[in-house]
């Protein structure tokens, strides 16, 4: 039998190999490479209660660190960064920065941490600390080594981390049955604001491109950079081979994830930036764009009424032009400022998807505020044509057609039966009585 | 259960007597009908309800009607109760959900902690359960106030989500969690989720492997239920066993050991297949306590039409005419069709015979897996309250969906497995009157059997469910989940034989570590892939690696379309390059088969023939596990093969005439796949004392191996396409290759003499001189599932029996030259094909004439009682 076992789990597709590289010998001890990396990286070898893992500290310069001095996070820029932030995270030196580099990008309880990455601000720069694990066996030694850090500094400040590196950590916590997840007093995820302020700007808002086209001058080089999706690879390879260059690519991969941390940080700075004085700042049309739909979203209207203008005065692209005088017409519209936002609606008339929309207001404009019916009722067939012309055109999607087309056959209706019944000025104003209030 | 329609007893029986005197009445020559079988009523055992049963558990089940137990229900729910791991096996409609409710639901109003979670071979299942427990959560929360400490707890609990969620009550969380279920709620569920119905699936790719995110579930699992657990033989069940494996490590990580509560249609093995299942020991308490009503069993076999081609007529028109005269007779009828296209069939049939009342609704309705749920709901409803008189359903109904009791059942064609076969017949029977189950038989081997055989059927026979947890490319797959759900220490056994066994868990974490699946630290083997082992490993198919179909015609509008699916077996011999592919009726080409991308290119064509493969299949015994001689003289053996499949032609075949109209050569990849086998040889005494020609003994075998095929898929129970056959000549010594002929995958029996000689590993091939003839042929009957799914030992230790019952089969078929009901279509072998089949079989058999022999069903259970794994 023992002749065929082999054989037979030979021929298993279960065990097709899943590698190329040669496995090395089998040890309890640690990965080959261990001692050589912690060398070459200059590394400390930390431990704790539960074991041993590695450390690798390093300082760096960081002038923009100067953009939270004098309280800059008050006057509700901490507001506008994260809305339910507890009091703590007004002080920058209670935030830990933190990205992890990962055995895979699925999640579920199998993938590990096996970097993880951390920085804070002291000494007027930003203090870089990671903490690595050599072998599966260290894993709980660094997670209790990052939930001392974390009740130094509980104000947790990640991109993309709240759904991806704090749940795959908590699960990791999870998994030891021994050591409790700590408890974070605030995580500011700075993706969300990103892609708020950037997206206009850039479509997609990765790390990489904020650096490379809003960041500026950053004292590092990216350079040739370890692609993220070839770092699990790169920590398998480490785990099961002798060979020298797996260690190469391990230092790669703290390479970026150093570099990561230090964007990460000059991003929050470059954020806290922008939100502390939004008037004062020199940005390019679609940054003000970008920013000022982020006031608005975060309830600052009026501020957020200002950067739209200025966005436009610096000349926005078609598209973005449009789209900020609709915005910012409704925000008009809200401040009781009629006059603007007429003038806006006016400005962007037509088939789009905002001059439709544009066109709907100023109907409504026309039928409920200015009582104007006979003027309402030419602007919704001007509307109607427009809808028509950009259907045959095919410009607009059939469901959204059918809705504009609905809401507007249903508005001359109603405004057909105002202006057959009132056909002079003096019952038109008897009738207001009737008419339904501003939708 | 209550509340079904009373219908008065003697109206029903003449109701009954009346149908079957009009069926018999068509019967002139007395082969339709072949048995009218009276089961007498039964009186219900009854038992009160335990003592350890909560006042207010106890007044739910009485608001609904329930104040004592039957006797398998008390005995299920106090093993369960004390902890025992327990499987009821009764008939449908026995009331074996109350059997794991009760303990469940009492074990959460004693300690709201408490969790179950109960496992469901299909979503629709799981969805009328929660129906069911809904009702009873329901009672629950009137019968008692917010006192107890049920209540409080879960009123902390924020009741959000959608309205499904908060529907379901306060005090239970009683809750689906399937493919289905919106991503907002299942927080919620896994929060407060006491009762947790889902399916092995779910739990394989859903929950397992995001365990973290159910501590809540784990830590406090008390219960686990495996419904149907019958469903769950062959590659699935095998699939399954690991699955628990899996979910039993991960409860034993959060420090619970869960009772299991099982419950079986009846089989021959329930005990034995559970045991194996959980590997824990199990009771079973297989007494069924539920009364029932008198009924009728009838065997009904469509007349011939054409004696010598073995022609009968259409069983589905048959079927509709039997159900007709249960329909005009107002009996409520249940009709089981075994394809979704039947279904619709023999729907259009009854329902253009009962047309509608003007004003109301349809009288029969169809009932299958692609209707929506509150379509089913409806018809289940109805079937309830009575506003249905018919419904023509699928499997579907076949398994618990409560739909109360009806007056008649017909089934189109045997169901498979004698299983199934009274399940589907347990649809009818009333609490009290008459009812009548039809087995309308198709013209398959196994369902002419059954109708030939009634006696078989009747004999409390029925089949074994096999599985084989330990089949190394399924073990080695949940291998990796379970790495990735969780380090595997050496310690640990898997459920696999500890220290020095041939096949042991440090020994196969190794291996998986050599192959660079998983990583040793700390003693432990961790997981070492960025992928997600779950997703790549299919519970139910034998293989994820499917080929699709591609119509390229249909590229219109945005890209070609694609018209369906095939899995890698049968991928070469139904889409290989210039294959005619048949598809809901429509004929392709297969334009291009691209091997590597699994897809095969298509378009429509209008042609007057099909195509059929030609495959060589060869058999290479690497290990005989025993072998014992036999009469004949012959011998039975079992073990190790290597089957190696090649499929190198095609033939084409015209419609209507089965003409042979051309061939074509092709040149596929060569398939081959490590399995186990049974295998019986024919030795030259056996072969030499026949007295046909050299092609008639070869048609003979041929024919003999198809029948034994059939045969053994009906004591194995399993699908006819779990079992690979081919004929081989016995090697001249162990280990030495044996040369295989081409498997006749197609009728025609010709190609036996253009076989070559596909040689295995080198080795030298015996003498190619074609025509040639075996000398001491194999006739094996192998898994067709990578290592070996069970089959063989247990068909090696029943060689006697799948004899005699080859020997009935092919006998008893009225045919004169072969048929596909017995040994292959008439014609496109042997004219004696069927004759020197039987000559073989006599000389296989005991006695030397095995016909004679009658079978005692005592001695066949006592002996198929020893079958070892």
């Amino acid at each position: 039998m023992s002749s065929q076992i082999d054989y037979r789990l030979s021929r298993l597709a279960a065990l097709r190999p899943a590698f190329g590289g040669s496995p090395r010998t089998m040890s309890s001890e640690l990965p080959f490479g261990a001692a050589a990396l912690a060398e070459r990286l200059g590394a400390s070898i930390e431990s704790n209660q539960f074991g041993e893992h590695l450390r690798l500290r390093r300082w760096h310069d960081h002038p923009t660190s100067s953009a939270f001095d004098c309280g800059a996070l008050g006057n509700g820029v901490m507001a506008l960064l994260h809305p339910s932030a507890a009091p703590q995270c007004l002080d920058p030196s209670q935030w830990l920065f933190l990205d992890t580099e990962t055995t895979g990008l699925c999640g579920g309880s199998g993938t590990y941490a096996f970097l993880i990455g951390l920085a804070w601000w002291e000494a007027g720069g930003l203090q870089v600390e990671q903490l690595f694990i050599r072998d599966y066996s260290e894993e709980h030694a660094a997670l209790e080594a990052l939930a001392a850090r974390i009740a130094e500094r509980p104000v947790l400040v990640t991109f993309n981390g709240r759904t991806f590196d704090w749940p795959l950590l908590e699960t990791r916590y999870r998994m030891t049955r021994k050591i409790a997840a700590p408890q974070l007093v605030s995580h500011i995820d700075l993706l969300h604001p990103a892609r708020q302020i950037w997206r206009p700007k850039l479509g997609s808002v990765r790390l990489i491109e904020l650096e490379d086209q809003v960041l500026g001058q950053l004292p590092w080089q990216r350079g040739d950079d370890i692609p993220g999706m070839l770092i699990p690879q790169a920590y398998f390879q480490y785990l099961r081979s002798e060979a020298p260059s797996t260690i190469e690519a391990l230092v790669q991969v703290f390479r970026h994830n150093e570099m990561d941390l230090r964007g990460l940080a000059a991003l929050s700075s470059k954020i806290v930036e922008l939100l502390a004085q939004p008037e004062s700042i020199e940005s390019d049309a679609l940054e003000l764009f970008g920013l000022s739909r982020l006031l608005r979203r975060r309830g600052s209207c009026s501020r957020a009424r200002g950067i739209y203008e200025r966005a436009l005065g610096a000349g926005l692209p078609v598209e973005a032009d449009r789209t900020a005088r609709r915005e910012l017409a409704s925000l008009a519209k809200r401040d009781g400022d009629m006059p603007r936002a007429t003038s806006l609606w006016t400005e962007i008339l037509g088939g789009t998807r905002d001059g439709l929309d544009a066109y709907e207001q100023l109907a409504i404009y026309y039928e409920h505020h200015a009582r104007q019916p006979r003027r309402a009722q030419d602007v919704a067939r001007e509307a109607m044509e427009t809808l028509h012309q950009a259907q045959t055109a095919g410009h607009i999607e059939p469901a959204r057609y059918r809705r504009v087309h609905a809401r507007l056959e249903h508005r001359l209706a109603r405004l057909s039966r105002c202006t057959r019944s009132a056909p002079s000025s003096r019952l038109e104003l008897l009738d207001t009585s009737l008419w339904l209030p501003a939708e | 259960m209550p509340g079904s329609l009373a219908v008065r007893p003697k109206e029903t029986l003449q109701a009954v007597r009346d149908a079957l005197d009009q069926l018999s009445a068509r019967d002139r020559t007395g082969e339709v009908i072949t048995r009218i079988e009276h089961i007498p009523a039964r009186a219900a055992e009854w038992a009160p309800m335990p003592a350890w049963v909560l006042p207010e558990l106890v007044s739910a089940y009485r608001a609904k009607g329930i104040t004592q137990l039957y006797a398998h229900q008390a005995a299920i729910a106090e093993g369960a109760h004390a902890g025992k791991n327990m499987v009821v096996v009764t008939p449908t409609a026995s009331g074996k959900t109350l059997c794991y409710n009760l303990p469940v639901l009492n074990a959460v109003l004693e300690n709201t902690d408490t969790r179950a979670l109960y496992l469901f071979p299909t979503k629709a299942l799981a969805q009328d359960q929660l129906a069911e427990l809904y009702d009873l959560s329901q009672r629950l929360e009137l019968s008692s106030g917010p006192s107890t400490d049920a209540a409080t707890d879960i009123a902390t609990g924020a009741p959000t989500g959608p309205a499904k969620i908060q529907r379901a009550g306060q005090r239970f969380g009683v809750f689906t969690y399937d493919g289905d279920t919106p991503s907002d709620a299942r927080r919620a569920i896994r929060e407060r989720g006491h009762i947790v119905l889902t399916n092995p699936d779910m739990l394989h790719t859903g929950i397992l492997p995001h365990h973290t995110k159910w501590t809540r579930l784990f830590e406090n699992l008390r219960f686990i239920v495996v419904d149907e657990l019958h469903t769950y033989r062959g590659v699935f069940g095998s699939h399954l066993a690991n699955v628990l494996r899996r979910l039993r490590r991960i409860a034993n990580f959060y420090g619970s050991d869960p009772v299991f509560i099982c419950s079986s249609a009846t089989i021959a093995n329930p005990g034995e297949l559970a045991a194996r299942l959980l590997e824990k020991p199990v009771e079973v308490a297989d007494r069924n306590g539920a009364p029932s009503a008198e009924k009728f069993f009838v065997f009904y076999n469509p007349p011939v039409v054409n004696r010598y081609l073995g022609i009968r007529r259409s069983y589905i028109n048959e079927t509709s005419r039997v159900a007709d005269e249960f329909l005009r007779r107002g009996m409520q009828t249940l009709v089981f069709a075994n394809s979704r296209l039947h279904t619709e069939v023999l729907l259009t049939y009854l329902q253009r015979a009962h047309p509608p009342a003007p004003g109301s609704k349809e009288p029969v309705r169809g009932y299958r897996g692609g209707y929506l749920p509150t379509e089913r709901r409806e018809i289940e409803r109805g079937l309830r309250d009575g506003a249905i008189r018919g419904v023509v359903s699928t499997s579907a109904l076949e398994l618990g969906i409560d739909v109360g009791s009806l007056d008649a059942v017909v089934m189109a064609g045997y169901p498979g497995t004698i299983a199934s076969t009274w399940q589907r017949a347990g649809r009818a029977g009333r609490r009290s009157g008459t009812s009548c189950a039809v087995l309308v038989a198709s013209s398959a081997p196994l369902d002419q059997y059954m109708v030939r055989h009634p006696e078989y059927f009747l004999s409390r026979a029925p089949e074994h469910a096999y599985i084989q947890p330990d089949n190394l490319e399924i073990l080695l797959n949940h291998l990796k989940c379970a790495a990735f759900e969780l380090p595997i220490s050496p310690d640990e056994s898997f459920g696999l034989p500890g220290g020095s066994g041939e096949i042991n868990l440090p020994q196969l974490c190794a291996h998986l570590e050599r192959a660079g699946y998983l990583h040793r630290s700390g003693g432990n083997w961790h997981w070492t892939q960025e992928a997600y082992p779950a997703d790549t490993v299919s519970l139910r198919s034998v293989t994820s690696d499917n080929f699709i179909i591609i119509d390229q015609t249909a590229s219109v509008e945005g890209g070609a379309e694609v018209i369906g699916e095939v899995d890698f077996s049968s991928a070469l011999t139904t889409v290989h390059p210039k294959a005619i592919y048949l598809h809901q009726g429509q004929q392709y080409h297969v334009d291009r088969l691209d091997f590597d991308q699994r897809k095969a290119y298509v378009r429509p064509v209008a042609v007057d023939h099909y195509t059929d493969a030609i495959r060589y299949t060869q058999v290479r015994i690497l290990e005989t596990a025993a072998e014992d001689a036999a009469p004949g003289p012959a011998l039975r053996s079992h073990g190790d093969v290597v089957v190696r499949s090649q499929v190198v032609g095609f033939k084409k075949i015209k419609f209507f005439t089965n003409e042979n109209i051309g061939a074509g050569k092709l040149e596929l990849p060569e398939n081959e796949m490590h399995t186990t086998s049974y295998w019986i040889t024919l030795e030259r005494p056996l072969v030499a004392s026949l007295p046909f020609t050299m092609s008639e003994r070869q048609s003979g075998m041929f024919g003999l191996l198809h029948a034994l095929e059939s045969m053994a898929s009906l004591l194995l129970m399993c699908d006819r396409r779990d079992l690979g056959t081919a004929i081989g000549e016995r090697p001249p010594a162990p280990s030495a290759p044996a040369v295989l002929p081409p498997e006749p995958e197609a009728p025609e029996r010709a190609s036996v003499e253009l076989q070559v000689e596909v040689q295995a590993e080198g080795t030298p091939s015996p003498s190619p001189d074609a025509p040639q003839e075996f000398y001491e042929p194999n006739l094996y009957l192998y898994d067709a599932y990578p290592g070996g799914i069970g089959f063989s030992a247990p068909l090696h230790e029943r060689h006697a029996l799948l004899l005699a019952r080859t020997c009935e089969l092919i006998r008893s078929c009225p045919c004169e030259k072969g048929c596909p009901s017995c040994v292959g279509p008439a014609g496109d072998s042997s004219e004696r094909a069927k004759e020197a089949a039987l000559a073989i079989l006599d000389k296989l058999s005991p006695q030397g004439s095995a016909s004679e022999r009658n079978w005692d069903s005592e001695t066949e259970i006592a002996q198929t009682e020893r079958i070892p794994f």
